[in-house]
C-alpha cells in the first residue's frame, strides 16, 4: 500500500490468492488434466490451437474492456464482430473489392458504429446498457440482411492468409493480440489519458469537475472498442475462410466473462488488460481440458457462466464499497463527512483486502 | 445525575431512570486503540451529546452500540423496565430511508410483529398512524409524496418517527449519528424540536455531532472524546463554545479571526456581470487578487448553485465574464481548470473527488502535465514524490498517498481536495461549503490555508451556509435571497447575526 511496506509484504500481497486467483486456478486445472488425460492434454498441437483460437476472444475482450474503463457497457460487441465479419466478406465477394480496401472500410465501419453508440450514450443520455443492447439488435438485423443469413464464401486467397499464416510457429492473430494488449496496457496504465479514463469510469461527475473531458473520453473509448471489434470480425472471417453470420455474436459472453473475471485479477477490481488476457486463457484451458475428457460442446457455456458468477463473487469486496457510494449518491442532501473510519483503517485487519486498494 | 435544561421539559430530573450504561469500552484496531476505556451513561429524558474530532472514536462507539462492530472489552448494559428491556434505536447519518417511497411507506418498512407479513396494507389506517406519529414531532406535512420531495429536515422527522414507532414503552434510547450534517440552520430547529419531544416522552437521546453550537443548544450533557478517550463529561450549563473547543482539540485554538496583516488587493481576477442560471439571476462580482469574498444565503437562495455556475459545471449565461481580464463566456470545468479557476465542491465524496481512486491519483488529476514524459508516459516517480510532498504539506493523516480517498476521514479528504486544487496555484479559488463535515482541527488548518492562499494573491470566493465561517474568512460577504444579491456586508457590519438576519430577510431596512 505505501512505500514503507517491506518487500516481503508486497510480494505476499502480489502473490496472494485474491490477487492472482486465476493463476492458481490455472495451475490446478493444468495439473488435473495433465494427470487425467496426459496423452491429449499435454500435446503441443493442442496448446498451439488454443493460443491461436483464443487470440480473437482476447481481442474481443479488450474491445469490451476499453469502454468499460470509462463506464460504458458495450453489449453490442458480439453483433459488431459479426457485422464486421460479414461486411468484410460481402465487400470482397459481392462488391469485388480488393481485400485491403474491404478491411479498411470494415475498420472504418467499426469506428463509425462506436461513434454512433458513443453519441447515443453521451449526447442522447441513454444508459450504455440499453443503448448498446438496442444497437446490437439493429446490427444483427443488418448482418442478416447483408448475408441473407447464409455463409458468405469465395473469399480472396490473400485474405485467408492473414489469420492463418504463421511466423515462428505462431499465427498472425496471436501477434496482433499481443501488440494490441501492449498498446492498450500502455495507454491505460502508463499515460494521463488512461488515468483520466479510469477516473471518468469511477466517478463521471467528480472527474468532470476535475477538468476531465468525460464525454470525449467515453466516445473515444467506444470508437476504439468499435475498431477493435471490427478487427476481431475480420480475423474471425479470415480464420474461418467464410463470412459466418453466427459466430461473431457468440463472442459477447466469453469476452464479457473474461473482462469481469480479469478485473478481479492483478489490479484489485480495476478492469485491466493482463487480467483479461489471463482470464481468457484460464477459461479456455479449463474448457479444453473438459472437452478432451469427453464433455459435450455445451460445457463451454456452462463453464463460462459459472466462472463469471464466481468472478463477480470474488470482486464483491470492491463492489460493496461502490454500492454504498451509489446509495449515498441516490440520497439527496447527504453531504457528510465520512468519518466512519478511524485514521488507521479498520480494514487493516484483513491485509489481503487492503492490498488491492 | 444531571440536570435538565429548560429545553427538555420532561428532562432528567431527580427521578430519572438510567437506561443505558456503557462501561470501559475498548476497541482495538491494528496500531490504533479506537476506544480506550470509554464509559457513558444515559438516563430517561436526557439528551447527551458526544463530540470529538474525526477519528476520536465516536463513530466506533456508535457502531458498537448499533451492533455493527464488536468491542474488545467493556460492558454495555441496558435497563429493564417492567419486564421489557430498553431498546437502542440508531438513526444513521443517511437516515436509512428509501427516497422513492412516501413517508407512510417508509414508516411501514419497520416490521409490525402483530400482523402477518403477508397481510394486506390498511391504507387509511396507516396514513392516519403516520400523520399522528409525525405530528408528535412538529408541524405535520404531506405524508403521501415520495420523501425525496420533502425537505431534509422533514425526512429526518420521518426517520425519528420510524425509530420511535412501535415502542412498547418510552424508556428507550435513540442514537442520532450526525443528524444535522445535511440540514440547513432553520431545518435543524425542526429536527431539534423532534428530538426534544422524544426526550420529553422519556427516551434517552445520544446525539453525535461535529457542530459545537448545536450541541450546546440541544444537549443536557456533553461528552468529549479525544483519541479514543473520554476527556470531558460535563453538564452543558458549565460549558461555552471556547471551553468546548479546548476540550475537543486539547489545545487552546482560537476560532475568532485574529487581526493579521492586512492583505493587499491586486487586479480584478474574476469579473462577472449579470450571471444568470438555475436559482441565480443577474449576479455581479468583481473579485480582486488577494480578496476573500463570501456568499451567504439560505438553501435555494442561489448561494448553493453559484459556484457551479461560475465554474461552468452548470450552464449559465452572463453579460460579461472575465478571468484575469480575458473574456470567458463559453465555460466548462475543463476550460476553467486551464484558466486557473479551481472549485472545491461541497459534496467532496461524489463531486470533489473520485473516491475509489487513491489520494495521489486524486491530487494529480486536474493537471497531469508536470508528470508527463516521453511518449506521453506518466513519470510515476515524480508523481509519487509530488503526492508525498502534498500529503505532508497539507497535513493529510495518515500521510499515505496510496490509500484510497474514501478511506480517509472527512477532514483529511477535504485536505486532499485542497491539496489537489492549490497544487497549481490557481488564480481564482471557488469554495462551496469548504468545511462541511470536517472536524475542528482540519477546519482550522483549512482556514489558515485559505488565508495563506489569499495572502499569496489568490482570489477566493466562499459560498457557505456557516455564517461564523464567512465572518472568520471573508473581507466582504454578499447575501443572496431568491437568486439575487440583496446586501453586501463588510468591515464592522460583517457579523454572524447580521448575516443570518439578512439571509432570512429579517431586517426591515434593506440597504441595496
Amino acid at each position: 500500500m505505501s512505500s514503507t511496506d517491506s518487500i516481503a509484504t508486497r510480494w505476499r500481497r502480489a502473490l496472494s490468492f485474491r490477487n492472482i486467483s486465476a493463476i492458481y486456478i490455472f495451475i490446478v486445472i493444468f495439473a488435473t488434466f495433465s494427470i487425467v488425460t496426459p496423452e491429449t492434454f499435454l500435446q503441443e498441437g493442442v496448446w498451439r490451437t488454443l493460443l491461436d483460437a483464443q487470440a480473437i476472444t482476447v481481442i474481443a475482450a479488450i474491445g469490451v474492456m476499453i469502454p468499460l474503463t470509462t463506464g460504458s457497457f458495450n453489449l453490442a460487441i458480439g453483433a459488431e464482430i459479426g457485422f464486421a465479419g460479414i461486411l468484410v466478406a460481402v465487400l470482397q465477394v459481392k462488391q469485388d473489392m480488393p481485400f485491403i480496401v474491404a478491411i479498411s472500410l470494415t475498420l472504418l465501419a467499426g469506428a463509425f458504429i462506436g461513434l454512433v453508440s458513443g453519441l447515443i450514450i453521451t449526447k442522447g443520455r441513454i444508459d450504455s446498457f440499453v443503448a448498446t443492447l438496442g444497437l446490437s439488435s439493429i446490427l444483427l438485423a443488418g448482418l442478416a440482411w447483408m448475408s441473407s443469413s447464409k455463409q458468405v464464401i469465395g473469399l480472396q486467397d490473400g485474405f485467408r492468409e492473414i489469420a492463418t499464416s504463421t511466423y515462428f510457429g505462431i499465427t498472425v492473430p496471436t501477434y496482433l493480440m499481443v501488440v494490441l494488449a501492449l498498446v492498450v496496457w500502455y495507454v491505460l496504465e502508463r499515460t494521463p489519458v488512461g488515468r483520466r479514463m479510469y477516473a471518468a469510469g469511477y466517478n463521471p461527475a467528480g472527474a468532470r469537475l476535475a477538468g476531465v473531458n468525460v464525454v470525449v473520453l467515453r466516445i473515444s473509448a467506444l470508437v476504439a472498442g468499435g475498431i477493435i471489434a471490427a478487427m476481431a470480425g475480420v480475423l474471425l472471417t479470415s480464420r474461418l475462410n467464410t463470412g459466418e453470420p453466427t459466430v461473431g455474436p457468440g463472442l459477447l459472453l466469453p469476452a464479457l466473462t473474461a473482462v469481469f473475471l480479469g478485473s478481479t485479477q492483478l489490479a484489485g477490481g480495476r478492469f485491466n488488460v493482463w487480467g483479461t488476457v489471463l482470464a481468457v486463457y484460464v477459461l479456455a484451458t479449463g474448457i479444453k481440458g473438459l472437452q478432451l475428457v469427453g464433455a459435450q460442446p455445451w460445457i463451454s457455456d456452462l463453464f463460462n457462466g459459472v466462472a463469471l458468477l464466481s468472478a463477480v463473487g470474488l470482486s464483491q469486496w470492491e463492489k460493496t464499497a461502490a454500492r454504498t457510494a451509489a446509495v449515498r449518491r441516490a440520497l439527496p442532501f447527504t453531504r457528510q463527512g465520512d468519518d466512519t473510519e478511524p485514521p488507521a483503517e479498520p480494514g487493516d485487519r484483513s491485509p489481503s483486502v487492503v492490498a488491492h486498494r | 445525575m444531571t440536570t435538565a435544561s429548560p429545553e427538555s421539559p420532561a428532562g432528567g430530573g431527580p427521578h430519572a431512570v438510567r437506561l443505558l450504561r456503557v462501561t470501559d469500552l475498548v476497541r482495538d484496531f491494528p496500531g490504533l486503540r479506537a476506544l480506550d476505556g470509554v464509559s457513558v451513561e444515559i438516563a430517561s429524558g436526557e439528551i447527551v451529546a458526544i463530540v470529538g474530532h474525526n477519528g476520536s472514536g465516536k463513530s466506533t462507539l456508535v457502531k458498537i452500540l448499533a451492533g455493527v462492530d464488536a468491542a474488545d472489552g467493556g460492558r454495555v448494559e441496558l435497563a429493564e423496565h417492567e419486564g421489557t428491556r430498553t431498546e437502542l434505536h440508531v438513526i444513521h447519518q443517511d437516515l436509512g430511508l428509501v427516497s422513492e417511497l412516501t413517508a407512510v411507506e417508509n414508516l411501514r418498512l419497520a416490521p409490525d410483529p402483530s400482523r402477518s407479513r403477508l397481510a394486506p396494507h390498511h391504507r387509511s389506517r396507516e396514513r392516519d398512524h403516520a400523520q399522528t406519529l409525525i405530528s408528535r414531532f412538529g408541524t405535520p406535512f404531506e405524508v403521501d409524496v415520495p420523501i425525496a420531495r420533502l425537505a431534509p429536515a422533514q425526512r429526518s422527522v420521518v426517520a425519528i418517527a420510524r425509530a420511535l414507532d412501535g415502542w412498547k414503552h418510552d424508556r428507550n434510547v435513540l442514537i442520532l449519528d450526525e443528524p444535522t450534517e445535511a440540514l440547513h440552520a432553520n431545518e435543524v430547529d425542526v429536527l431539534f424540536g423532534a428530538v426534544r419531544r422524544a426526550a420529553a416522552t422519556g427516551a434517552g437521546v445520544l446525539f453525535i455531532s461535529h457542530r459545537l453550537d448545536e450541541v450546546l443548544e440541544l444537549a443536557d450533557r456533553v461528552i468529549v472524546l479525544r483519541n479514543g478517550r473520554k476527556v470531558a463529561d460535563l453538564p452543558t450549563r458549565d460549558l461555552d463554545h471556547e471551553t468546548l473547543v479546548t476540550h475537543v482539540t486539547g489545545s487552546d485554538l482560537h476560532q475568532r479571526p485574529e487581526s493579521g496583516p492586512k492583505r493587499v488587493l491586486g487586479k480584478i481576477a474574476l469579473d462577472i456581470v449579470g450571471l444568470t442560471g438555475p436559482h441565480v439571476h443577474g449576479f455581479d462580482l468583481a473579485l480582486r487578487e488577494g480578496e476573500v469574498v463570501g456568499v451567504a444565503g439560505v438553501l435555494g437562495s442561489g448561494r448553493d448553485t453559484l459556484p457551479s455556475l461560475v465554474f461552468g459545471a452548470v450552464p449559465a449565461s452572463a453579460e460579461s465574464f472575465r478571468v484575469a481580464g480575458r473574456d470567458y463566456l463559453r465555460r466548462s470545468p475543463r476550460e476553467s481548470v486551464r484558466r486557473g479557476v479551481a472549485f472545491v465542491a461541497g459534496d467532496r465524496v461524489t463531486l470533489g473527488a473520485v473516491a475509489t481512486m487513491n489520494a495521489r491519483e486524486n491530487m494529480t488529476l486536474p493537471d497531469l502535465r508536470p508528470f508527463t514524459g516521453r511518449f506521453g508516459a506518466l513519470r510515476r516517480r515524480a508523481e509519487r514524490a509530488t503526492a508525498g510532498d502534498l500529503a505532508r504539506r497539507y497535513d493529510v493523516r495518515p500521510p499515505a498517498p496510496e490509500q484510497r480517498f474514501a478511506q480517509f476521514s472527512g477532514g483529511n479528504q477535504q485536505k486532499i481536495v485542497f491539496a489537489k486544487w492549490l497544487r497549481n496555484e490557481p488564480r481564482v479559488l471557488l469554495l462551496e461549503e469548504p468545511t462541511q463535515g470536517v472536524d475542528i482541527g482540519a477546519k482550522q488548518f483549512i482556514y489558515s490555508e485559505i488565508d495563506a492562499a489569499a495572502s499569496r494573491g489568490m482570489a477566493v470566493l466562499v459560498c457557505s451556509s456557516d455564517a461564523k465561517e464567512l465572518v472568520r474568512l471573508c473581507d466582504r460577504v454578499a447575501v443572496m435571497r431568491n437568486g439575487e444579491v440583496v446586501n453586501e456586508l463588510s468591515g464592522e457590519g460583517l457579523t454572524e447575526s447580521a448575516l443570518v438576519a439578512e439571509g432570512y430577510g429579517l431586517t426591515t431596512t434593506i440597504t441595496p
